[in-house]
Order: C-alpha cells, then sequence, then structure tokens
C-alpha cells in the first residue's frame, strides 16, 4: 500500500494525516505522529470520512441540463457554452450581474483562481463565500481592532502554555476535536477553563466555571467582565497606554454593565462575572477560544470586538499563548478568505476600493478592476429576485443546505439565467443548475489549506480524481482563457501558488511548496525565504492594524431594542440587541449547530457508512423539562415552526440544551434547521445572518406526520431531480463499486 | 482478575471516534459490523460505556445456551452461538450488551434517490452491505434477528483494544490486575501520607 502524506478535508483545526492507498482506492486514514497540530491523533472525522471519495455518486462528466433533463456534454462544449453564455450576460447586463462563490472547502489555488476569474475576466467584485455564514464578524471585528481578523496564536500553545482558556460560543470538542484535545491537555496541567455557552456542550462540562449564557447575552457578560476588570483595577494600564486607543470609550460604555446590572438583564450570575473577569485577567497567560456562538448574530460583529476589548486592556495578547483565537470552521475558510474570496478585499485582504492597491493588482493581472465592493453571499438571493444577478458561478459549495432560509433561495436560484455549479456530487443546490462540473477533490489534488492557525499545509493527491474530474483552478483558468483572458496560463497548482507569492509578497512571498514539504506548514505573514512564519500575531503590543495601536471599541447592548440613545455618546459604536424574542405564537428559542460526526450539509460525511452509522438522522435537542410538558418521549418525533417554516424529526431529551430551547444542525436535508433560520436580520458591519436565534413553536408529531413530511421535503429538493432522473444512461456499468 | 477499558469522563470529548474504530476491526475480522461501546452523555459528562468484564458476569449466567463463557481473562461472547434471546442485555448492569439486528428503525428512513452524471444511482440499504461482510456462521442480517454484541477487548489484535489505539485524548485505557493493583497501592500510599501530615489524632486519648 501506498502511503500519501496530506491534511484533513474537514475542518479548520488540519490536522496531519496519511492517506493509504490500494488498487487505486484510499482505503485507509493513519494519524502524521509529526504533525505540530494533531501530534499523531485524529478525530472521528478524520479517520472515517474519506468514503466519500470512491463513492459511485461522484461527479465525472460536465452536464448541462436541456429540456429538463442533465445531458453529459465534454469539457471542451461545456466551457465554450458557459463562456459564451458568460459573455452574453456581461455584455448585455453588465459585470456586476455576474457573481462568483469561492469555496472554503477548496484548496487556496482553486479560491485564488476562481476571484481573478472573478475580478480579472467578469469584472467584477461580487465574490464571496459561507466564511459571510460564519466568521464574517470575526474577519470584520478583528480587522478593525486588532489590524487582522485571523487567530493570533497556534493552537498547540493552548495545550503547552496558557493558563486560563475562555471558550465562549464554542463547542470545540465536538467541532474542533483535536482543539479540544489541547484543551484538554492544558486542564490536566493545572490550567483553568472557564466556558459560557447556553449549551451544556462537552466543554461547558469539563469548565471550571460554567456560565450558562442565555442566548444571544455574550455582550452582557464580556462587558460585565469588563466593567470588574475595570473597577478592579485587573487591566494593564501601561500596555492599554502603550499599545491602544479608545479606552475611554470602553470605560464609559460599559459603565452601567455592572454584575447586578447584567444578571438583571440576563440572569447570568454576577458571582459568575465576577469570577471569570478576576480568572482571565488574573491569568498569567489567558487565551479566548469563540466560534458561532460569538459571529452569527445580527450583532456578531459587536460580539467580537468586545471580546478584543477584553484582551487587549488585560494585555492578554500578543505574547505565547495569550490571544483571541476564532476558531474557523471549514479546512479552508482561512485561506479562502485570505486568499481574496471576499467582496471588498484582493488576496491578502487588500481593500479593493484603494486606488493604489487596486493598480498593483490591474498590473499584476494585466486587466482593468472594479472599484465597487461586491455583494455578500446574503445579499445575493434578494439581487437575484430583484433581476439584478443574472448569472452565479459556484464551486464546493452547498448554499441550499448551508444559507438560512432555504425556502426563499430555492425560488431565487430557479430565477438565475444562469447557474454553474461544480462539485464532487450532485448536491441539493446543483439540481437546480444550467451546467455541472465535475471536480477533483481534496484526495485527488495538489494544492494547499490554511488551517485557523494560519498555517499553510501542503494537500498532496492519493488517487486519481473519477473521469474527467478536473481541480477548480483548472476550470477557471480555462473559462477565463475561452473569454479571451491571458493571464491563467497555469500548468499546475504549483504555478498558481507562485503567482500567489509574487502578487502577495508581504503575505506569503516566503511560503514556498519546496518550504512546506520538508515542514508541517508555515504560519503567514511570511515575506521571504528566510522568514520562519508568524505563529503569534501582534507580537508584544505591536498591533497589525494602521499606527500599530489596537483599536478599543464602545460595544452597547440591548436585548429588545438597540440602545441608540447611549450610541449617541460615542464615535461609531457597535451596538446590538436580538432580532427575535419568544412570544405567546412562537414560545420557544431555536439555535443551531454541528455535531462531530457529520460534517456541514453532509455532502462528503454521510457517504461514509460508518458515519452514517452512528448518526443516521437528525436529532433536536429537547429539554426533559418541556418533553414532559409536550408529553414527548426521547426519540419521538416533533415539529419545530418558526416564522419561515417546519421540520419534523426526532427529539433528543437531554439538559444539554435550557428549558424552551431547541437545537438542531444542518446535517440532514430531512430535517434541516436553515428551513427554519431567518436571513432577513443581518449584522449591518459585516451581513452575517441571525443563524443563532429564531423563536420557534415545538409540537409532539408522529410517526405518521413525520413519513409525511418527508414525502414533502423530498419533493422540496427534488424539483429538478425529477426532471434530472429520467437523463438517459450514460455508461453501461457504474463506475466504482460499493464502497462499503 | 477479568481485564476491561474503562473511559475517564474527564478525559473524554465525546468525538466518537471510538466507535466507528470498533466497528471497522470486527467487520474486518468477520464479527458483526456494531460498535462495541457507546458514547452516553449525562450532565456529569460523557464517555463511551463498555462491558467492564465482570468477574461473576450476570450475562454469563442468564445466556441459556452459554453463548457467553469466562475465557483468558475476559467475558467472551460467542456471537455465532447467540440465539437473540436477549437475557444477558436485561442481565447487564451498565447496559453494556446491545441486541443488534433488530433496530431498524433508523435505518428504515426512505433516502434520496442520488444522481451522478445526470443518472439515478440506487444504493444499496446500507444494512444489508454492513451485513454482507460477516463470518457465516453468524447468519445475520439486518432487521431479521438480532445478535448479542459486547466487547471482546479486541482479544484477535495483537496491539489490544482498537478504541484505546484510536482515542486522541487517551481517555480510554485498558485496565489490567496489575494497572489496579498499582493505582490501589498508590491510593494506599497518599492515604498514609495525608493522615502522616496531620497532627495526631489520638495524642489526646492516649495521654
Ligand atoms: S479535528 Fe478537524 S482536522 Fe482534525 S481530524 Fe477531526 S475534522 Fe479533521
Ligand atoms: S475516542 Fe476517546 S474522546 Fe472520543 S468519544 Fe471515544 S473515549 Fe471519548
Amino acid at each position: 500500500m501506498d502511503k500519501v502524506k496530506t491534511v484533513c478535508p474537514y475542518c479548520g483545526t488540519g490536522c496531519g494525516m496519511y492517506l493509504h492507498v490500494k488498487d487505486g482506492k484510499v482505503a485507509e486514514v493513519t494519524a502524521d505522529p509529526d504533525h505540530p497540530v494533531s501530534q499523531g491523533e485524529l478525530c472521528v472525522k478524520g479517520y472515517f470520512g474519506f468514503h466519500h471519495v470512491a463513492d459511485k455518486r461522484r461527479l465525472s462528466t460536465p452536464l448541462a441540463m436541456r429540456n429538463g433533463v442533465f445531458e453529459p456534454l465534454g469539457w471542451d462544449a461545456a466551457l465554450n457554452d458557459i463562456a459564451g453564455r458568460l459573455r452574453t450576460i456581461v455584455t448585455e447586463s453588465g459585470p456586476d450581474s455576474c457573481a462568483v462563490f469561492v469555496s472554503a472547502r477548496a484548496t487556496n489555488e482553486d479560491n485564488y483562481a476562481a476571484q481573478k476569474f472573478a475580478r480579472a475576466v467578469l469584472g467584477t467584485n461580487n465574490v464571496d463565500h459561507c466564511a459571510r455564514l460564519c466568521h464574517a464578524s470575526t474577519v470584520a471585528g478583528l480587522a478593525m481592532t486588532l489590524g487582522s481578523g485571523a487567530m493570533t496564536n497556534s493552537i498547540a500553545e493552548l495545550g503547552e502554555i496558557t493558563d486560563v482558556i475562555f471558550i465562549i460560543g464554542s463547542n470545540t470538542a465536538e467541532c474542533h476535536p483535536l482543539i479540544a484535545r489541547h484543551v484538554v491537555k492544558a486542564q490536566q496541567r493545572g490550567a483553568k477553563l472557564i466556558v459560557a455557552d447556553p449549551r451544556m456542550t462537552e466543554m461547558a462540562s469539563k469548565a471550571d466555571l460554567w456560565i450558562r449564557t442565555p442566548l444571544g447575552h455574550n455582550i452582557p457578560l464580556t462587558n460585565g467582565m469588563l466593567h470588574v476588570i475595570i473597577k478592579e483595577k485587573l487591566y494593564k494600564p501601561d500596555f492599554v497606554k502603550q499599545h491602544a486607543v479608545g479606552f475611554d470609550d470602553v470605560v464609559r460604555a460599559v459603565e452601567d454593565f455592572s454584575p447586578e446590572a447584567v444578571e438583571r438583564m440576563s440572569g447570568i450570575p454576577a458571582k459568575q462575572i465576577v469570577e471569570a473577569a478576576r480568572l482571565y485577567a488574573g491569568a498569567g497567560n489567558a487565551a479566548i477560544l469563540y466560534a458561532m456562538g460569538v459571529t452569527q448574530f445580527s450583532h456578531g460583529t459587536a460580539n467580537v470586538a468586545s471580546l478584543s476589548n477584553l484582551a487587549v486592556v488585560t494585555g492578554q495578547i500578543g505574547r505565547p499563548g495569550a490571544g483571541v483565537c476564532p476558531l474557523r470552521g471549514q479546512n479552508n475558510v482561512q485561506g479562502a478568505c485570505d486568499l481574496g474570496g471576499l467582496p471588498h478585499v484582493y488576496p491578502g485582504y487588500r481593500p479593493v476600493t484603494d486606488p493604489a492597491v487596486r493598480t498593483h493588482f490591474e498590473q499584476a493581472w494585466g486587466a482593468s478592476l472594479s472599484n465597487r465592493v461586491g455583494l455578500k453571499v446574503t445579499e445575493v438571493p434578494h439581487a437575484i429576485e430583484q433581476g439584478k444577478i443574472r448569472a452565479l458561478v459556484l464551486f464546493g459549495e452547498n448554499p441550499l443546505l448551508s444559507d438560512p432560509d432555504s425556502g426563499e433561495l430555492r425560488h431565487a436560484l430557479d430565477k438565475l439565467d444562469l447557474l454553474v455549479v461544480a462539485d464532487l456530487f450532485m448536491t441539493e443546490t446543483a439540481r437546480f443548475a444550467d451546467y455541472v462540473l465535475p471536480a477533483a477533490g481534496w484526495a485527488e489534488k495538489d494544492g494547499t489549506f490554511t488551517n485557523t492557525e494560519r498555517r499553510i499545509q501542503r494537500v498532496r493527491p492519493a488517487v486519481k480524481p473519477p473521469g474527467e474530474a478536473r481541480p477548480d483552478w483548472w476550470t477557471f483558468a480555462r473559462l477565463g482563457t475561452r473569454m479571451g483572458y491571458t493571464g491563467m496560463g497555469w500548468q499546475t497548482a504549483g504555478e498558481v501558488w507562485d503567482e500567489v507569492r509574487r502578487v502577495v509578497p508581504a503575505t506569503f512571498g516566503g511560503i514556498s511548496y519546496a518550504r512546506i514539504d520538508k515542514q508541517d506548514g508555515l504560519c503567514w505573514p511570511c515575506p521571504d525565504e528566510a522568514h520562519p512564519g508568524t505563529p503569534i500575531l501582534h507580537r508584544d503590543g505591536t498591533f497589525m492594524r494602521a499606527g500599530g495601536q489596537a483599536l478599543l471599541k464602545a460595544v452597547l447592548f440591548d436585548p429588545k431594542t438597540l440602545p441608540e440613545e447611549k450610541a449617541k455618546q460615542f464615535e461609531a459604536p457597535l451596538a446590538g440587541r436580538i432580532a427575535e424574542h419568544p412570544d405567546a405564537e412562537y414560545p420557544f428559542l431555536l439555535t443551531t449547530g454541528r455535531r462531530v460526526y457529520h460534517y456541514h450539509t453532509g455532502t462528503m460525511t454521510r457517504k461514509s457508512p460508518l458515519l452514517d452509522q452512528i448518526a443516521p438522522e437528525e436529532l433536536i435537542e429537547l429539554n426533559p423539562e418541556d418533553a414532559t410538558a409536550l408529553k414527548v418521549a426521547n426519540r419521538d418525533f416533533i415539529k419545530i415552526t418558526t416564522r419561515r417554516g417546519h421540520i419534523v424529526a426526532r427529539a433528543w431529551v437531554t439538559e444539554r440544551v435550557p428549558p424552551k430551547t431547541v437545537f438542531g444542525t444542518f446535517h440532514f436535508w430531512e430535517a434541516s434547521s436553515n428551513e427554519l433560520t431567518s436571513g432577513d436580520t443581518l449584522d449591518p458591519v459585516c451581513g452575517i445572518p441571525e443563524f443563532k436565534i429564531s423563536a420557534a413553536r415545538v409540537e409532539k408529531s408522529s410517526p405518521a406526520e413525520a413519513a409525511k413530511w418527508l414525502e414533502t421535503i423530498r419533493d422540496a429538493y427534488r424539483v429538478s431531480l425529477e426532471r434530472a432522473t429520467t437523463a438517459r444512461r450514460l455508461r453501461p456499468e457504474p463506475r466504482v463499486e460499493e464502497s462499503v | 482478575m477479568n481485564r476491561f477499558v474503562l473511559a475517564d469522563p474527564r478525559l473524554c470529548i465525546g468525538c466518537y471516534t471510538c466507535m466507528p474504530a470498533c466497528v471497522v476491526v470486527h467487520r474486518e475480522a468477520g464479527l458483526q459490523a456494531y460498535p462495541r461501546l457507546t458514547v452516553t452523555h449525562t450532565a456529569h459528562g460523557t464517555m463511551p460505556v463498555q462491558c467492564r468484564h465482570c468477574d461473576d458476569a450476570p450475562c454469563a449466567k442468564v445466556c441459556p445456551v452459554a453463548a457467553i463463557t469466562h475465557r483468558e481473562g475476559m467475558i467472551f461472547l460467542n456471537e455465532t452461538v447467540c440465539i437473540g434471546c436477549k437475557m444477558c442485555a436485561i442481565a447487564c448492569p451498565f447496559g453494556a450488551i446491545t441486541p443488534h439486528g433488530s433496530g431498524t428503525d433508523s435505518q428504515a428512513i426512505p433516502t434520496i434517490p442520488y444522481l451522478a452524471n445526470g443518472e439515478e444511482v440506487t444504493v444499496e440499504a446500507t444494512a444489508a452491505a454492513r451485513a454482507a461482510a460477516v463470518h457465516p456462521l453468524l447468519a445475520w442480517t439486518a432487521g431479521e434477528r438480532s445478535i448479542a454484541v459486547k466487547c471482546d477487548l479486541c482479544h484477535f489484535l495483537p496491539e489490544g483494544p482498537e478504541c484505546v489505539r484510536v482515542c486522541p485524548t487517551k481517555a480510554l485505557c485498558e485496565v489490567t490486575e496489575a494497572d489496579l493493583t498499582r493505582e490501589i497501592e498508590g491510593r494506599r500510599q497518599k492515604a498514609t501520607a495525608e493522615v502522616g501530615s496531620l497532627p495526631s489524632l489520638w495524642s489526646e486519648r492516649q495521654a
């Protein structure tokens, strides 16, 4: 058996693994003992999530939707058709009538090529991806306050150095298991763990101090902690004076967030706030870990800024083991952002509105570029409805399941003049496409992924892609060439990467394939080949913000109404509220998240019989108190309804959720919480929707109703499947045998 | 004393890696492709629960066909002898035995036909596919009859239990008589040292 060293394709931890290849197929995955993060361990997805690679449902030829059926056509015809139709749409309605969604699942090379295609070939900044739905608040918030929207430290420091770990809104054990391992290691060393989470997650039950924050009440907690820290003089006056601006704003903003006031507002015990503040501020080195429980709110940016306030005021940043650690969800969501998969920045986070920057990229790419900030993922459905967007090209993303309010998006996709989807499988979204292109997956292509600690690591091909599947960079390059652009003549992924290094030298210049072949990745920024990389950002308080100082922001909050009166006292404060509150009709709150054994929309993990065996279906967490009131037993069916729609799924009766709260995921199309979430209330700064809170109604259901519901939802997702299934057989026998 | 595997809920992060790992090695050994340990979540922590290999095993006592026996320092369940009477599952105080095979409830979920290249692909029911790999003497098909499954300490693997090997936080450990003796001795030492460091407790009485 051959073994090929590569990186896990699932979460942002970026564990090192070996793929063992037998008869041209991945037969087994083993852990890489020398990897700096995973150190010889993997989680359930890493070990057992590879079966999709050889699944017989893989796409292996380009397809076009014609007269209601998908018909195979060669690459040549597909590229010509798509290029022609894009050209027509651009001529008729201008470049901004097209949008490209890049992919946090694909390589840096793929993402660079895709955004270059949008900007240099189509001429639009309508480039975005699903980071909009996860860490947009981080990218915006930390860039504003610290100068860089990325994790400040490296993962292994947590296990080795950090004394106090404050996890807020991150279910680390399930979503980043191998980071949780470092937290457990730290605890064994005597480090203290504070967890703020409405759910009793595995991290919460390990915490020395668990604060059961009510949904959406992060700011009262962090502002309350800041109040205590300032009042008890636990902050670092010298550090603040030298390295930050805006301290007075914070002092005034948190003035009325005394622990007692916060307890009245949110029910969080005042004692816990004081204890958390003392523990965190008093630590030798403290780190904050956070994820979607902080970012996915209409006040996500404010949440993030309040955490950076906490770190800067106490000087818990810029040293080994001390910092702010947004845990990025997907294997390469960091890279997709770094490489310019965002509507307002070029690769390396250079603003599209800055003329000097634009000139640099115009010269590098030999094309004239747009100075208009593009549309965000969350703005695109509406723009389609209005006829402003006519063509959408997306790859490695399944927005129908991953984006809020699936119903609305289904309508929008149907209205497009041109939808092109490149993916491994015929996803729920791809079924709506005019062209479906077969993509080579992570086990089949060369390139790099960037994990959540900014470590750029090599991904290597172990097996051949099925049929005519191609890496996405190839697809975009060919499409660009067909449209008459000459700047995408790359022959290999390595050539794409070398261009990235040339175009954004300050960030990536020193990171060559040769170097990261020899060592397990390098953390950006790394400007030249002699540079060792930068595991720790903002070293010694030299912040990456212009001027080198951190910005402390006034963060205000009121659960019901935006505190506008108070906001007037500040220059550009960030203010938050919660959009939906329980009422008589919708007395529950629904919150969403992931589970460890499946990944996002399940396109990959649900093809693993092993993962499917432990988790074949959605389980909605329901508190025992509510279960008793509703006469629902564990694993009975329940119906959850919000203003957007309803789903029927089994209940998991558990104290993991507090009373009057239910929790669901988006792994299963049969019962995806995104049928229920709202895409209406967006964060004013970064446009992230409020995934984490929807007012909901919960009722007891029955197996009969569940069966009926399944028919309904199957129809909803089959709209184009029904048209498609009549397609003629393409080949005499299936390409791959049973993968079990 | 029998050996057994035990998890520490302080270390377990509930990542489920141990469960499919268990399935894989047993499937390769021709046994039922079903996890022999079950990750269990409670308000007091999470850990996988599996057979304690009781020295006076109630499951072995109730088995009418002696499918469960005491051998080589463990409680061994011979899946080819099991008649699926489920008494062992009732007798086990830890819920460590699962009568597997009849539980088609969740497997009955109809799945959407998937498309590859515009063509509908029927994916065989996973349950049947799972059954295909087992030992012929097991004569076991999902949904038809159940057979008891429990931890067998991966006795066929020279490296020992697979769950212990794959657990990323090393929350699982195989406890042998020597381990337990060492642990107990250590605790005695600690207890003695603790009392030894206190001011004399009995001096008043002795005076
Ligand atoms: S922790 Fe994340 S990167 Fe590591 S093996 Fe699991 S899914 Fe893969
Ligand atoms: S592998 Fe280890 S950490 Fe994961 S669930 Fe099993 S015992 Fe717990």
